[in-house]
């Protein structure tokens, strides 16, 4: 742990990535377990930051393989054994991965991107197009996101390309269910907590209580409500008052991304 | 002990034409290359592929017009991109594809693997996925009076094929400790047929020194062959990384239908062996460097 980490000030520069994975790092607290997938180098940076900071103590599952590894620094692939190096345990996947995972008491929140997300949440990495056996664009698929999503975590997206395209106001295909139509919907069904924030690279939304409709959070430093309401593909329910600004990284965060945790930048990948 | 040693050529002729087959895939992680590159050569057809999370073996089976479905949790090759040919192919309607979520395929085929119609999982509730795959996947009431679950059907690949660090002549298989993802902890186990190459094939005595390693019974498996980096141009830990430099040569021209046509010839159908396949890609010198993963990364 750095120990002037606390009293750092705002930095003035900073990548986008680098705002998203410390607004992510926010989210994980000292006796969480965080896990992560495919192409999550924005997520692992987010852990690794938290656990230098404020969550020494959260536990990483790298992979949803690796026990508490101690790669050096952030590798090529966040599916590849270098990630999980020196790792106390390797869990088994059909075995013991699925039973934390499937447990409501384990590993409670996941960092996914999504190439659409809807109004309500619900994420979309299937297909683009409207019929199903001849899409117009065949993405890679759910993976665990479907899972994730129906066994009552609480997800955190992100996304590097706020557009219309990706923010849309129904899904084409729902491969991971957020609040579905809204209101009670999620809940008749049985599922538990659901999408909790989207983080981007104009602000950060989180769900309205009651509606569950997508509602601006905060806006990034420099980028404005009418920005951020112009680049989504539905209407954005406003807080009351005035819309916060999003907290910037802090030089002592930019410094262990740039020094500790990413020196390769694959963050930026 | 039965003898289950054979050829490649042997081995493959296993694989019948409309075959489902069971694949160890997981994006750029541990397939068993050379053995899709006999599916290939042996031009195949009709058949249906199961993946977890399929990688460049897909993209090359797709492109060879090897496969016609796929079940699975997605494919990508994740740094390296999408399997273009793959996408291409689906995007076109020769390939469909029934969509499975990780748990939703764990319960396929841990249900096949233990002779049950189906087992339950409550990931995945509330997706399309249920929508577009009602054969298969059905909500069904918790007859104990707790929430419903999804009834995921029993799937029975025709055909597993797996690789793996080392086995014997009698198809006993064994696992270095590295990952271990459902396509060696429950694939096999689901299929009527297995189909294992091995980096080395070794005597049982040497397998009795660990078999805490040993992952798959010999009476399980019906073809074993020797074939060292079986895996290439994917990772097989602890012996070697993934190629980046390979992946990226396809990467660079699988959009492009002749291009994809000239590299299957050049890598899949010219060579006569695996010996030969690895002078190909660049034999010792590339080899070594990808045994040195740890000190890359």
């Amino acid at each position: 742990m750095s120990a002037d980490w606390q009293n750092s000030p705002p930095a003035d520069e900073y990548s986008i990535e680098e705002l998203i994975i410390s607004v992510l790092a926010e989210q994980f607290r000292n006796d969480d377990q965080a896990t992560n997938g495919m192409g999550s180098f924005i997520p692992v940076a987010a852990f690794m930051l938290a656990r230098m900071t404020h969550a020494p103590d959260l536990i990483w599952l790298a992979g949803t393989v690796g026990l508490e590894p101690r790669p050096k620094r952030i590798p090529a692939s966040t599916l590849e054994a270098p990630l999980w190096k020196d790792s106390i345990m390797y869990i088994e996947q059909y075995g013991d991965a699925w039973h934390y995972l499937f447990s409501d008491r384990w590993i409670e929140k996941f960092c996914v991107g999504a190439a659409q997300l809807d109004q309500f949440g619900n994420a979309n990495n299937s297909v683009i197009g409207a019929d199903y056996h001849a899409p117009k664009v065949r993405l890679p698929g759910t993976a665990g996101l479907a899972d994730l999503c129906s066994l009552g975590k609480k997800l955190y997206y992100w996304n590097l390309n706020h557009s219309p395209k990706s923010l849309v106001e129904k899904v084409d295909f729902i491969s991971g269910a957020g609040y579905l139509d809204g209101h009670d919907t999620r809940d008749k069904l049985g599922l538990k907590n659901g999408p909790q924030l989207v983080v981007t690279n104009l602000a950060v939304m989180d769900f309205h209580k009651e509606s569950k409709r997508m509602q601006l959070k905060s806006v990034h430093p420099g980028i404005s409500v009418d920005e951020v309401q112009a680049a989504t593909g539905f209407e954005l329910l406003l807080p009351q008052g005035t819309v916060p600004e999003t907290a910037r990284p802090t030089e002592a965060q930019l410094g262990m991304i740039r020094e500790d945790i990413d020196p390769d930048g694959m963050r930026n990948k | 002990m039965k003898e289950k040693l054979t050829t490649i050529k042997q081995a493959i002729t296993l694989v019948n034409d409309g075959d489902i087959v069971a694949l160890q895939t997981m994006a750029t992680v541990a397939s068993p290359m050379a053995l899709v590159r006999e599916l290939i050569r042996q031009k195949k057809q009709n058949l249906g592929l199961v993946v977890l999370v399929g990688g460049i073996p897909v993209d090359w089976l797709a492109a060879a017009g090897v496969i016609d479905r796929l079940i699975g949790a997605a494919v990508t090759m994740e740094q390296f991109g999408l399997c273009q040919q793959y996408r291409q192919a689906v995007e076109q309607g020769r390939i469909r594809v029934e969509e499975i979520s990780e748990s939703v395929l764990n319960a396929r085929l841990g249900a096949g693997a233990r002779n049950l119609p189906f087992l339950p999982t409550r990931g995945a509730i509330g997706t399309d996925l249920m929508k577009e795959n009602p054969d298969n996947m059905k909500l069904i009431e918790d007859p104990f009076g707790g929430l419903p679950v999804i009834a995921c059907r029993a799937l029975n690949p025709d055909v597993a094929l797996i690789h793996a660090h080392r086995a014997d002549r009698f198809g006993n298989v064994q696992y270095e400790p590295t990952a271990i993802w459902p396509d060696i902890g429950i694939m096999p186990n689901a299929a009527k047929k297995v189909i294992v190459s091995a980096e080395e094939i070794v005597d049982t005595e040497v397998l009795r020194k660990n078999p805490d390693r040993t992952v798959l019974p010999g009476f399980i498996v019906d073809a074993v062959v020797e074939i060292p980096y079986g895996a290439h141009p994917t990772s097989f830990y602890p012996n070697y990384g993934y190629d980046s430099d390979f992946h990226r040569q396809w990467t660079a021209i699988s959009r492009d239908k002749d291009q994809v046509s000239d590299f299957l010839q050049k890598y899949v159908s010219t060579p006569v062996d695996q010996s030969d396949y690895l002078k190909l890609i660049g034999g010792k010198t590339v080899l070594k460097h990808l045994a040195r993963w740890e000190e890359e990364e």
